[in-house]
């Protein structure tokens, strides 16, 4: 039990009132992209009908990578990244370090991307901003992704927003546990047969409650994410490397030892993967050779935190012999404080340290903050209601914001199954989303009443959802018995979790409309 | 009113720029640890944390003037940190004079 002096207390309510409603929509907005990214891989898979399930990194690599090499000016093979893109193929970036002119460090080079059979589908050159964007089979997650990580406003101010979000979140979620007199009678409190205001209240307060430290977690760890290379990297290397983000870089994510830069051949890297697989059972997510072609060169490949575990695997190899050098944390050379606490940051925030089992769980846990996030700035818009001041535009983009983004998430969804076989997703992916979101936002000017309004969007919600799973078997998507035997038993659990919420949304509808009584939505029940 | 905006002011800018200052002068003061790494990230995952607790601090306690002396200790200290740091660094001109004789 929290007690704080009255004044205190109405202090908090309104802190967490105003921080709900100046920043509610967008936070809202960047926990349904965030709740649906969790999925992101899975999703990306679903859409574009991959049915693939060896890693690449369970292939050879070794001769496609010296093919490179060979065709990659001397200047960009300081270091290599290699990663999976599309359907367990890879990309990989050979790149030399530079520091822009505003002080950043940013990486320069070749990018290709390579199709099943190691041959160079794509070649980009210029910085990594420049060449990582999205592609025609993977729009869709891209777009779900950079919405959540920046809502697509350009850096560094996109990730600021989303940054203030954290923090904004983190405002709530401590306010919300300050203004709770009896935190534990709360959890368990759903008066069904008390008044609207107070129905809804408690469950806005058991949503509320039960997913605060989720809530603590993801907004913590949000904004560290959103912060980090905007303004904490910049501001640290000032302090300690009189502003030298590559040394401070070196410091944190470097390899020390003597340099050697004698030319030396890099070791087998099908060797090398062979043996990290081995090591921790797990095939890299991301493999890095830094100093490739000399006598110092290592290899780093990072793996997914063993089962029972939140913090992921590294090894070190060297790479001019292709044999192991050790195991290291993710940051710094040797296990610290600092360290551990920054590589678990990722797990915690993505779900992914326990498979599907976290995955699901930070996803329903995602849809409970969407909830309170909108059923909080209701209560807030009731009790004012209560008072006689009308702030019928407000509840309006409440509703249009709450139904209409995730109806625009859905037509992009659309939009993408359909036009990924002509190759132009990378386009309509985006634009279907800005034609529903205006849709949406015209629909809210015109249509004549809040009922209707909510009625409308939910409906085109549950009917979206029903047709997607159609969509994209017609699109020529794998169909249940080949995603199975595959071993892609997501691609069939998404299209049942679709078909189950469309079905769910417009039972709910229609029994709605049979209730006597006020027509609004009781999950996002007005409180009126 | 003027308590309360200053208040205001402490919760608001001045929590984000005082935050911003000691996670800057923490990583001078903040044992490097095992890895030598602790100074460079623990203030950086820390920082939404210090935000955090200065925003609160500034709007739960009703002594403005503890709020006021906590913010601008912290503030002080650390920009004197800072400023010893940075006095203290050589400048590009005179380390490469030195590496030259």
């Amino acid at each position: 039990m929290i007690h704080l002096p009255k004044d205190e207390t109405k202090l908090m309510v309104a802190i967490h009132g105003w921080s709900g409603i100046l920043l509610g929509l967008v936070l809202y907005a960047v926990v349904i992209t965030g709740m649906a990214a969790v999925f992101a891989e899975e999703i990306g898979a679903w859409s574009a009908g991959h049915v693939e399930t060896r890693s690449a990194f369970q292939r050879p690599i070794d001769r496609s990578l010296r093919q490179l090499a060979a065709r990659t000016p001397r200047e960009f093979q300081d270091d290599v990244d290699i990663f999976e893109i599309g359907d367990h193929n890879l990309g990989v970036f050979f790149h030399r370090h530079e520091i822009a002119p505003n002080g950043e460090l940013i990486n320069r080079g070749v990018y290709y991307q390579l199709d099943r059979e190691g041959r160079v589908a794509d070649e980009q050159h210029g910085t990594g901003k420049e060449v990582f964007g999205p592609r025609n089979d993977d729009a869709l997650s891209s777009f779900l992704v950079d919405t959540h990580v920046r809502l697509h406003v350009p850096d560094p101010w996109g990730l600021l927003l989303t940054g203030i979000m954290g923090l904004a979140m983190l405002t709530a979620a401590l306010s919300g546990l300050l203004i709770h007199r009896h935190l534990f009678k709360d959890i368990f409190t759903l008066r069904r047969k008390a008044s609207p205001v107070l129905v809804d209240r408690d469950r806005h307060s058991v949503a509320g409650t039960w997913s605060l430290p989720f809530a603590f977690v993801l907004a913590f760890t949000g904004s560290f994410f959103s912060f980090f290379g905007t303004v904490g990297v910049p501001i640290v290397a000032m302090a300690a490397f009189g502003g030298d983000q590559q040394a401070f870089s070196e410091a944190v994510f470097g390899h020390p030892g003597t340099p050697d830069p004698r030319s030396q051949p890099i070791g087998n890297l099908d060797r090398i993967a062979a043996d990290a697989i081995g090591r921790t059972g797990a095939p890299p997510t991301f493999m890095t050779i830094e100093h490739f072609g000399r006598a110092d060169s290592a290899v780093t490949t990072f793996h997914s935190p063993k089962s029972g575990d939140i913090e992921p695997v590294t090894l070190v190899y060297h790479g001019a012999t292709a044999t192991f050098d050790r195991t290291k944390p993710l940051i710094g050379s040797r296990p610290s404080a600092g360290g551990t606490l920054a590589a678990i940051m990722a797990p915690l925030h993505f779900g992914n340290f326990a498979g599907m089992l976290s995955k699901a769980v930070w996803f329903s846990l995602g849809f409970a903050m969407c909830y309170v996030t909108l059923t909080g700035i209701r209560l807030w818009l009731a009790r004012r209601r209560e008072r006689q001041r009308s702030l019928d535009w407000l509840e309006r983009a409440v509703t249009v914001v709450g139904f209409g983004l995730p109806l625009a998430l859905l037509v992009a969804a659309a939009a993408f199954l359909l036009s990924m076989p002509l190759g132009s997703a990378v386009f309509w992916t985006p634009a279907a989303f800005l034609a529903a979101s205006g849709a949406a936002i015209l629909a809210g000017i015109m249509v004549p009443t809040h009922a209707l309004l909510a009625r409308m969007l939910q409906i085109s919600i549950g009917v979206l959802l029903m047709a997607l799973p159609i969509v994209r078997l017609a699109g020529g998507g794998p169909g249940w018995p080949a995603a199975i035997a595959a071993g892609q038993p997501a691609t069939m659990a998404l299209d049942f979790a679709m078909l189950l919420g469309g079905t769910w949304t417009l039972w709910h509808m229609l029994a709605h409309r049979r209730r006597p009584g006020p027509t609004d939505d009781p999950a996002l029940q007005y409180a009126e | 009113m003027a308590r309360k905006w200053t208040r205001i002011g402490f919760a608001g800018p001045g929590a984000a720029i005082i935050a911003l200052v000691i996670m800057a002068g923490m990583t001078l003061w903040v044992p490097r640890g095992t890895a030598g790494i602790d100074n460079l990230v623990l203030p950086l995952v820390l920082a939404p944390l210090i935000w955090a607790g200065l925003f609160f601090h500034a709007c739960l306690d009703a002594r403005l003037g503890r709020v006021a002396g906590v913010a601008l200790g912290l503030l002080a200290l650390h920009t004197a940190l800072l400023a010893h740091q940075f006095l203290d660094r050589p400048s590009p001109a005179t380390s490469a004079s030195e590496a030259h004789e």
